[in-house]
């Protein structure tokens, strides 16, 4: 069995979503639990993916292809998943902000957090500040990850830091941000708690996070 | 040698000058004359305007007409959501949920979308400054126009759908060439083909899925007589190669990519390559001495052959002008910028300078500081509307102008906390920075302080 999730994982990475979920099949079948299959046989492939898309060996069409065999498996897994009653590391509400329509680097961030575990309720694009607060009360989120591809946006992920302290919520939350034009100075300067310049090390931070690790 | 000259020479690998300096002020040239980017975009007479601005304050060896890559997706039918201050983005995506292709009847032409208004645009610029400045007509890049089209499925199809992907690939690269048809006839020098999202996928996928269209489009444009350049946005060393392989006459870089590096690569394929000031660390939120700084590092760094000093990609809107204007002037007189740079930051300048009694002047004092009226254009415009004024108000005000090219002028700086150029004080308060003040409100606003 031990062989069946190495390939499981291998067979991830090359995004081969028919074999992952034939696999997934096999191994349900073979008595193993949900959780077992889905860190060893799923997590444990986009961990690699990650890594070599941080190292600029693999690109978008690759995380995109690995993400799609990856919901293959875990569409199998998640009834499973619920009755033995695992529960993912933590919940992340994410979006690009408002007046920008970008969504790449959201959606490969969103991949990316629930290749480690995290629950990610995504809004999408064009994010108004106080929807991102409202999900993250409501969904009981501890981190709001936003993206923003535009200098001329940037300045919403400020509103959105300021929109949880009018909530009163900030203490409570880790605000995340990234997106091409953001750096880490522009994160320190808006009150934002964590900046990342790739997806893989953004769910990374995310990962320590939830699991209650410092960023 | 003239801008234009130093252009293609450079885009034909030939002994120049100096580097060529390319500002790519698409979005931006609308904060030159209080035009959001909907409103320069959307309008020949603002476009036209703003792109006079640019051609008088930053002296461009060439310059883009048009920076939008949406004016192709905007004629194939994607809809726009359109912004103050950015070029719109796509907002729908025709091919998203089918595989169908798009009928060929809706390929650009003259008359369609705002291509008549921009082909109108580049006809008057070529009128008004065409014989000294290489004109750049910006076209989208077939990937990027093709994600346009058909949304993220984009990348995944390049692993499932191949065949797809090369249909919609050929279909893309027929509009390309259809545009370079359309602006090399209203008079364009070089055709750009952005296509920033190439950084995105791999080396091989570049080559298996976008090599053909990209050398169609480079040779037709050598065809045609006209010197053509590769846009690129975001970290793309790893694709400079296959690039290459497409035969461009230039390779533009913005700041994720080494600069040193990238020349290393495109030196091997005897393309010249433009790059790359940092569009947000530096041009927006720099100052304009350090990017006066950073342009004289690059060009005391990098081998001058095959070389253009260009922004990363296309400024953002809010960039100061002064900053553009320091980096116009790092490029046109490098050694003087060197000095000022070097003397600015110079730990103690052993030069005491004594400022006037600001409260108790007889008359107005106009202090008129530049990095010097005799080559900064931006410096000789504000100079000489102050002149003006000087000539009108006679005796009844002071005028002086302080050139940076002078320590003791630098330690005036200094002692006044003067760090952008060219600016106006007014008895010992900035009044004008960069943006050279109207007449009638120059003329105003003294009238207001004699009473």
């Amino acid at each position: 069995m031990e062989e069946l999730m190495k390939k499981m994982s291998e067979s991830l990475q090359r995004g081969k979503a028919k074999d992952v979920k034939a696999m997934v099949q096999e191994a349900i079948d073979g008595g193993y639990s949900a959780q077992k299959i889905l860190n060893e046989g799923l997590l444990s492939g986009m961990e690699v993916i990650g890594i070599k898309f941080k190292a600029n060996e693999i690109y978008v069409p690759d995380v995109l292809i690995a993400a799609r065999a990856m919901k293959a498996g875990t569409d199998l897994l998640r009834p499973l998943l619920v009755s033995e009653g695992v529960e993912a590391i933590g919940t992340v509400v994410i979006g690009t902000v408002k007046g920008d329509l970008h969504d790449i680097g959201k959606n490969l961030v969103t991949m990316m957090m629930e290749g480690k575990g995290l629950e990610v309720i995504d809004l999408g694009t064009d994010v108004p500040a106080e929807k991102f607060i409202e999900t993250a009360i409501e969904k009981k989120a501890r981190i709001i990850a936003c993206s923003a591809l535009l200098t001329t946006t940037m300045g919403e992920m400020k509103s959105v830091v300021e929109a949880a302290v009018a909530a009163g919520i900030r203490d409570q939350i880790t605000i995340m941000v990234g997106g091409a034009p953001v750096t880490d100075h522009f994160a320190k300067s808006i009150g934002a708690d964590i900046y990342q310049p790739d997806a893989a090390s953004a769910a990374e931070a995310a990962a320590h996070v939830a699991l209650g690790k410092s960023a | 040698m003239n801008g234009k000259e130093r252009i293609l020479k450079t885009l034909r690998h030939e002994p120049v000058d100096r580097p060529a300096w390319v500002p790519f002020a698409g979005v931006h040239a609308g904060s030159l004359i209080g035009k959001n980017a909907t409103e320069m975009l959307s309008d020949g007479q603002n476009l036209f305007d703003g792109l006079m601005q640019v051609h008088k304050l930053y002296q461009p060896d060439g310059m883009p007409v048009v920076f939008d890559l949406q004016v192709e997706a905007e004629i194939l039918g994607c809809e726009l959501h359109w912004a103050e201050f950015a070029p719109p983005s796509v907002k729908t995506h025709p091919l998203a949920d089918t595989q169908d292709m798009l009928c060929d009847c809706r390929q650009p032409s003259a008359e369609k979308g705002r291509l008549p208004m921009i082909l109108d645009v580049m006809k008057k610029i070529k009128t008004a400054v065409g014989d000294e400045t290489a004109l750049y007509g910006l076209i989208c890049g077939p990937f990027t126009l093709a994600s346009h089209l058909r949304g993220n499925e984009l990348f995944m199809d390049l692993i499932l759908e191949e065949e797809y992907v090369q249909e919609l690939m050929t279909y893309t690269t027929q509009t390309a060439l259809k545009m370079v048809d359309l602006y090399a006839d209203a008079g364009m020098d070089v055709i750009a083909v952005v296509d920033p999202l190439v950084s995105q996928i791999s080396p091989d996928h570049f080559t298996t899925a976008c090599h053909t269209a990209f050398k169609t489009i480079f040779d037709y444009i050598r065809a045609k007589g006209l010197a053509s350049s590769f846009f690129v946005c975001g970290n793309a060393t790893r694709q400079l190669d296959v690039m290459c392989e497409t035969a461009p006459d230039s390779i533009s870089i913005d700041e994720n990519v080494d600069m040193a590096s990238a020349k290393a690569i495109t030196d091997r394929y005897n393309i010249a390559i433009g790059g790359n000031i940092p569009l947000t660390t530096l041009m927006l939120h720099g100052t304009q001495q350090e990017n006066m700084k950073y342009v004289v590092n690059m060009l005391d760094t990098l081998s001058h052959d095959n070389l253009i000093i260009a922004p990363g990609c296309d400024m953002p809107y809010h960039v100061p002008a002064m900053n553009a204007i320091g980096a116009t002037q790092a490029v046109r007189e490098t050694d003087t910028t060197r000095e000022m740079v070097k003397n600015y930051e110079a730990p103690k300048l052993d030069i005491e300078v004594e400022l006037p009694d600001y409260d108790n002047l007889k008359k107005p004092l106009v202090e008129v500081f530049t990095l010097d009226s005799a080559t900064c254009a931006a410096c000789t415009y504000m100079m000489e509307a102050m002149n003006v004024a000087g000539e009108h108000f006679g005796a009844k005000i002071d005028l002086v102008e302080y050139k940076f090219t002078e320590k003791v002028n630098i330690a005036r700086c200094i002692k006044m906390g003067v760090t952008n150029l060219p600016c106006v004080y007014v008895n010992g308060q900035l009044k004008w920075s960069s943006i050279i003040p109207s007449r009638e409100e120059l003329f105003g606003y003294i009238d207001s302080l004699l009473g």
